[in-house]
């Protein structure tokens, strides 16, 4: 069954998450298993596009979710950005669209991002990670990879052969 | 962006990705004084309909946990309030008992009713008082409203009590004023325990309902006076011989919850006043007057 353009199915997909991200988040805010449907929607994207097109979109994602808690501006951009364009290079691999490779990656891809920002923004170097880094960063991982997979099974008519962009 | 069909990423990929991480890396490095106008300028123009919608959110969540939280209250007010009937009807039993206890005087022991979850609870019960309280054998147990049962077992600390409702249990009775006499038990069958029945009444004396049935005193083991129950209806005849009689009981065993045990009487003794049992001289003096003004 063709819903249309590949490109618009994406987008579609994209929708929904980040309509998950402002509706449904809130409601887990205080579980450390909150999943972060936006990270989702970057990668699912950046696995879709080219590696500069991945880039671009965890720039820009990066930089608005900074706005949002700008206790590092530019930290979130920083990471996003080189987690947008390994994801992008992540298709020359793999099958994006293979469920176990997806849920690896997203989980690997938001453990990273976390460190990448605190990294970035200095708190690395303070020493302040410890516990943070091996309990509460698996935890939200965690649930953003589940909650890739749930949306993978849910779109996957939809995200099958989406194009190269 | 075109659409492209290559799998690996070209130069272009790779000034983009660097640009970006420069930019990103120029946004860091700025000073505060520069990077909060950029957040809040974002926060005010891009992410505005984001941010509207997760703060009606977050809104919506607290008013449904302060939701869950007033109907968590209004449960425990609910159950909390539940409960009073049963307080009120128990305060009730126990002013009533309290009465009774003052007109007796003295020969009793105050007990209470310790119902088990079992099927026979209602034939048998188990009170909080036995023989170191002073409760002995075929005892007379009553309520405030009437004869509740006689001790059979007694430990001490407790005792049993056949209940009226028990199958093997039996009285002497009489009307109130001393007129007709018989035996009541427990109705069997399908109203067993809600009725009794007073049987051997003799087939010349008819009982209109209502009539009021108290211990005869016959037998040695309960006194005389105390209430069983009223006459609600003729159950059966044997022409020419008897009528059994219908009994609505005075009081039931599986409702209460405090009794007195009753101390060995001698004969003759009566608890009618006790228990505020029209004598055979109100019922004459009741029969005298005009219908109209009963």
């Amino acid at each position: 069954m063709r819903l249309g353009p590949p490109r618009l199915r994406l987008v579609a997909v994209l929708l929904v998450l980040l309509g998950a991200q402002l509706a449904l988040r809130p409601w887990m805010a205080t579980s450390p298993f909150a999943p972060d449907f936006v990270l989702v929607a970057l990668l699912f994207f950046a696995m879709r596009s080219r590696p500069g097109a991945g880039a671009v979109a965890g720039f820009v994602v990066g930089l608005l979710s900074d706005a949002v808690a700008p206790t590092a501006f530019g930290a979130g951009a920083f990471a996003l950005t080189i987690i947008g364009y390994v994801a992008g290079w992540l298709k020359a691999v793999v099958f994006a669209d293979n469920l176990l490779v997806t849920v690896v990656f997203v989980f690997a891809a938001s453990w990273l991002r976390d460190l990448l920002e605190l990294a970035a923004s200095g708190a690395l170097r303070a020493g302040a990670i410890g516990g943070e880094l091996l309990v509460l960063w698996p935890a939200s991982a965690l649930g953003t990879a589940a909650a890739a997979a749930i949306a993978l099974l849910l779109f996957r008519g939809l995200l099958r052969s989406a194009p190269a962009s | 962006m075109a659409l492209g069909v290559e799998r690996y990423g070209s130069r272009g990929d790779t000034i983009a990705f660097v640009a970006c991480l420069v930019v990103a890396l120029v946004t860091l490095s700025l000073p505060e004084a520069l990077r909060a106008p950029i957040a809040a300028a974002l926060r005010r123009s891009v992410l505005l309909p984001a941010v509207s919608i997760e703060s009606r959110v977050a809104a919506s969540r607290a008013e449904r946990q302060a939701i869950l939280a007033l109907r968590a209250e209004r449960d425990s007010f609910a159950l909390a309030a539940s409960q009073v009937p049963g307080l009120v009807t128990e305060n009730a039993e126990l002013r009533a008992l309290l009465r009774v206890r003052r007109r007796l005087g003295t020969g009793f022991v105050t007990a209470e009713v310790l119902h088990q979850s079992g099927l026979t609870d209602g034939l048998t019960l188990l009170l909080s008082a036995g023989r170191r309280a002073g409760v002995t054998p075929l005892a007379p147990v009553v309520s405030p409203t009437g004869l509740v049962g006689m001790v059979t077992t007694v430990d001490p600390r407790t005792s049993v009590v056949m209940a009226w409702s028990h199958p093997d249990f039996r009285a002497s009775a009489m009307t109130a004023g001393g007129k007709v006499f018989g035996i009541v038990a427990a109705l069997r069958g399908e109203r067993a325990g809600e009725v009794m029945e007073f049987r051997g009444v003799p087939y010349r004396d008819t009982l209109p309902a209502g009539t009021l049935l108290v211990t005869s005193g016959l037998g040695g083991v309960f006194p005389r006076g105390i209430p069983l129950g009223t006459i609600e209806g003729m159950l059966s005849e044997a022409e020419g011989w008897e009528r059994t009689y219908l009994v609505r009981p005075a009081a039931h065993p599986a409702q209460v919850t405090h009794v007195l045990v009753l101390k060995p009487v001698a004969a003759g003794d009566s608890l009618g006043a006790a228990f505020r049992v029209p004598t055979a001289a109100d019922s004459a003096a009741a029969a005298a007057l005009p219908a109209d003004t009963i």
